[in-house]
């Protein structure tokens, strides 16, 4: 790709597609995260279905860079904004990447992005306690902010993620609707993935990443 | 395993506890531990308690958003980044050297 893509600045509201929301990404600080568990944090830990129930993000954000440095990686934390009634920015949206992960298709030995944690608020509570009448849908964004970074940071978009097994079969089919190719079962994991294969892997290719990045292009 | 409040490399006992709990960590892959962290269990193998601080504003103004650039980070760029996820401690020791 000759140019670089830049993060999304709309995404569709989750009830009204036709409705866009203005969007912001921000690489995420300790104030970002206190600012989630101390504000969002309770709300969601009563969402019995929710996977990020019990993440504590305060935690997660020093951690996963320390756990990723020993193994002499990279993370990239980042928080999603979106635009409120009030025409003023607020959080919906929190992700952890960690970048040259090794790619999860064993047929190609590559490095790709890999989401390692991704959340976003509860479109209920954004309207009911922030004053967010259209909470906008992120599952899409969130993941298009990895494969933008893999493709600005020449992996040609690849990336990955293991769909947290407190989210069920509904994170699952969130992110086969997503668009990501969903890794068999049965399919060898990279040695250095150090886990057996549960059947809960999700990738993009090359060339499925540049679809999904090329769908949201006129939004960035 | 020691709780360690604060990541104060100058306190041995911290020190130690952050090594313990950063080794074992990283013998596990980053599947297990979004295991272990979304069972809400995280505390027992990272005791770590961030100090209390004021929560920041719910929102913020456009301008007032610094967006996150979507290439490749610079060196500087990454240490300004891990620097600014541990709260406070840091900042107040660097500003105290002027």
């Amino acid at each position: 790709m000759a140019s670089s893509r830049g993060f999304v600045r709309k995404a569709p509201s989750k009830a009204d597609k036709t409705w866009l929301v203005d969007i912001r990404t921000t690489d995420m600080t300790a104030n970002d995260a206190l600012w989630w568990d101390s504000r969002l944090g309770p709300k969601h830990a009563q969402i019995r279905n929710r996977a990020d129930r019990y993440w504590p993000w305060s935690v997660l954000l020093p951690m996963c860079h320390l756990v990723q440095l020993a193994k002499r990686r990279y993370c990239r934390p980042l928080v999603t904004w979106a635009r409120a009634d009030n025409g003023r920015f607020l959080r919906a949206g929190m992700s952890i990447l960690i970048e040259n992960y090794p790619y999860l298709d064993v047929g190609k030995p590559a490095q790709s992005y890999f989401v390692w944690f991704m959340s976003a608020a509860a479109p209920s509570v954004l309207q009911s306690d922030f004053g967010m009448s259209h909470p906008p849908a992120l599952a899409r964004l969130l993941l298009d902010n990895a494969i933008v970074l893999s493709q600005n940071s020449g992996l040609e978009g690849r990336m990955g993620l293991h769909a947290a097994v407190a989210g069920g079969a509904a994170l699952m089919n969130l992110y086969g609707h997503c668009g990501l190719l969903h890794l068999p079962g049965s399919a060898a994991l990279p040695p250095s993935v150090r886990r057996p294969n549960d059947g809960r892997f999700f990738f993009a290719d090359e060339s499925v990443a540049e679809v999904l990045a090329g769908a949201l292009d006129a939004s960035r | 395993m020691s709780k360690f409040m604060q990541l104060d490399a100058k306190a041995p006992a911290t020190l130690g506890a952050v090594v313990e709990a950063v080794t074992r960590l990283s013998t596990l892959s980053e599947a297990k531990i979004l295991e272990i962290v979304s069972a809400g269990k995280i505390a027992e193998l990272f005791p770590y308690t961030p100090p209390g601080r004021a929560v920041p504003a719910d929102t913020m103004a456009d301008e007032e958003l610094l967006e996150a650039s979507a290439l490749p980070l610079q060196r500087e760029q990454r240490e300004a980044l891990i620097h600014s996820s541990l709260p406070a401690a840091r900042k107040r020791r660097a500003s105290s050297k002027r």
